[in-house]
């Protein structure tokens, strides 16, 4: 079995938990699925939102650059990270220049891709995640294990403990009214007394250098404007090159992510507030070796959404935390490969290839089809993970050869005879695990065409 | 090498061909009353709407809607001088309970009011900080979908800071319960003016 599939078969051993993580996905896949209803034009959104994103991906060094130009005019400063270790290092750099102990942080899946806080924390720096569900996850020092939903895997009776022992809530109280609220006031506090700001960034637009924060609980935009300095980090492919391009991708972003016609807040950053500094982190971290593979490339259209997390009949049953990486589900599939093919070349196998993913991608990126590339290439490199390869040179064998094929079905259906409803005793493939054997025909097809044959 | 010129370089070697950008057209809703549209939505949302025939009815709404006498702190050049409604200074909007402030844009199918930072007196941060926000706008600056709104925003001149409003904040981070109030406002109140 593979990492993600012996971690998933752990998830299911509790069943109602599983069902319950299984029926909270699909609702809020459902409301997707009712808010794109609303929206005649859809395919031509999703059509659009893929073609500017290829377009961008096409021109990214044109488009950085003009990116560029336009923050440091309007007086922001961009930094530009190779990779995870810079992108820590100019962070900390900055909270260092300002003597800063505390920083507030907004949702980002590229600082989680980066370890920021472990990073921080070594250096002394309180992190504060200040997203709810970011913030839950953190006090228990999990990783999320959805990218728009990180706490989606827990119950309310667990946040309910995990409050009344961090924030004091009464023991027993799970009312998600009352454990809100508890973070809402332990939270601004922080704001108050955090001196930066870090933020992930949903589009960065070329034309006019600003950045736009998508957020629904305010938590981004309470950091940023009462901190005096604000970091955004942000992948290179988050470029769109025009303002009115976020139209496409505005109506698109919540309604597959949420079921929401827009995100409660939509928020601009263009310049620093007066005495303010305002700095833009560029990261590659891997992004420009995916850009140079054709068959994959265009998974760096992903704008974060989701939305194949939720329609995801495996990652629906087998929980975000299965997969070991910071985007997990199908989306996480194609991407991480492309960074460790030996750890995450397993990845691509935890998939049924139904396609469902692509159905509802918001920027039509071809998941499934990569999945089954991603395939091709782990059993290529002779990893492990590609599947059965005794069971399947054995098939393979045995169904190139009519006499091969004739004997192994003869041989079959006896074993089957001797052994009935001992599903186990194939329990090398994981195929029967939960599989019952067919009971043996009498005789084979061929058995009853060749009889046919004669009697006629 | 400079991790810039790296990048760079990078993108340079591995960047597919040429993709052309498409042209967007602009998209309406198909929605014969817009104004009808953006109150439903809006609603949805958890937001409460109230339409007045004149801004002199506004200070009336709010009060009826605010009886007990809480902080509000106004960015409305004609609120200025009412009784119990303070005019907004920089330095002085901390511990406020409602704001009132002007949206510039509506956008009618998803519910989102446009406002900047000169709307917001350059404290950035009210429609976030506030217990409550009250959102004023025109019927007449009510357009259909986001392509209209962004065609009308062009591109931003003066302001630092724009954000669409789109209800009060929320969250679903426990258990996909929605709780309204997250770390923003816990309420929005939208008045349309004709």
């Amino acid at each position: 079995m593979t990492p993600h599939a012996q971690k998933a078969a752990i998830f299911n051993k509790d069943e109602v938990r599983t069902d319950w993580h299984d029926a909270s996905l699909w609702m809020v896949r459902k409301k997707r699925d009712f808010a794109v209803s609303e929206i005649p034009e859809w395919e031509f959104l999703r059509e659009f939102a893929s073609d500017i994103k290829m377009h961008t991906l096409s021109k990214l060094d044109d488009y950085l650059e003009l990116f560029e130009k336009a923050a440091i005019q309007n007086g922001a400063t961009v930094h530009w990270a190779e990779d995870a270790k810079e992108h820590n290092d100019i962070v900390l750099t900055i909270l260092n220049k300002h003597q800063a102990k505390k920083m507030v942080k907004s949702k980002s899946m590229l600082t989680e891709e980066c370890h920021l806080n472990e990073f921080l924390e070594r250096h002394n720096i309180e992190v504060i995640d200040s997203d709810l569900g970011e913030r839950i996850i953190q006090m228990l020092n999990e990783p999320p294990s959805h990218i728009v939903m990180p706490a989606i895997h827990l119950k309310k009776e667990e946040i309910g403990e995990l409050f009344h022992r961090e924030l004091h809530t009464e023991k027993g109280a799970t009312d998600p009214q009352y454990l809100t609220e508890a973070a809402r006031h332990h939270l601004r506090e922080k704001f108050h007394t955090a001196q930066v700001a870090l933020t992930g960034v949903n589009f960065g637009i070329a034309e006019t250098g600003e950045v736009v924060v998508c957020t629904n609980e305010g938590n981004a935009d309470m950091g940023v404007h009462l901190t005096p300095v604000q970091i955004h980090s942000m992948g290179i492919e988050k470029l769109i090159p025009r303002r009115s391009d976020l139209a496409v991708f505005t109506r698109l972003l919540a309604r597959s992510a949420t079921g929401q016609p827009v995100t409660v807040f939509t928020s601009h950053h263009r310049n620093p507030k007066p005495a303010g500094e305002m700095h833009i982190i560029l990261v590659d971290n891997g992004r420009t070796e995916q850009l140079g593979k054709p068959d994959f490339r265009s998974s760096l259209k992903c704008i974060r959404c989701g939305a194949c997390m939720n329609t995801c009949p495996i990652y629906r049953r087998s929980g975000g935390h299965s997969y070991e990486t910071t985007i997990p589900g199908p989306i996480g599939s194609i991407l991480t490969p492309g960074i460790d093919l030996k750890k995450h070349g397993q990845l691509p196998f935890a998939s049924t290839l139904c396609g469902s993913c692509t159905d509802v991608c918001p920027v039509k990126i071809d998941i499934h089809t990569q999945l089954y590339k991603w395939r091709q290439i782990v059993s290529e490199a002779g990893l492990p993970e590609a599947g059965n390869k005794t069971m399947m040179s054995i098939m393979g064998n045995g169904l190139a050869s009519p006499t091969f094929f004739h004997r192994l079905g003869n041989i079959g259906r006896k074993l089957l005879r001797l052994f009935p409803g001992k599903e186990r005793f194939l329990s090398f493939t994981v195929w029967t695990k939960d599989r019952d054997l067919p009971k043996a025909p009498v005789e084979s097809f061929r058995e009853w065409y060749a009889k046919q044959a004669k009697d006629a | 090498m400079p991790s810039k010129e790296t990048i760079l370089t990078k993108i340079k070697a591995n960047r597919p061909n040429l993709w052309p950008l498409p042209d967007v057209p602009i998209f309406e809703t198909l929605a014969t009353d817009k104004k009808k549209l953006f109150i439903q939505i809006l609603e949805r949302g958890g937001s409460k709407v109230h339409c007045v025939d004149d801004s002199t009815q506004i200070h009336q709404v709010i009060t009826t809607h605010f009886p007990e006498n809480k902080r509000m702190v106004s960015a409305l050049p004609f609120l200025e001088g009412i009784e119990g409604i303070t005019t907004l200074h920089p330095d002085f909007y901390e511990g406020t309970e409602v704001a009132i402030i002007e949206g510039l844009i509506g956008v009618a199918e998803n519910g989102a009011l446009w406002v900047t930072e000169n709307e917001l007196g350059d404290v950035r941060v009210l429609p976030f900080i506030a217990q409550h926000l009250v959102m004023v706008i025109s019927e007449k600056n009510i357009v259909g979908t986001m392509h209209e709104a962004y065609k009308k925003l062009g591109l931003p001149t003066t302001e630092g800071f724009g954000v669409f409003i789109a209800g009060p904040s929320k969250t679903a981070d426990i258990e996909q319960s929605l709780v309204i109030g997250a770390q923003g406002a816990r309420s929005l109140l939208v008045i349309l003016t004709p």
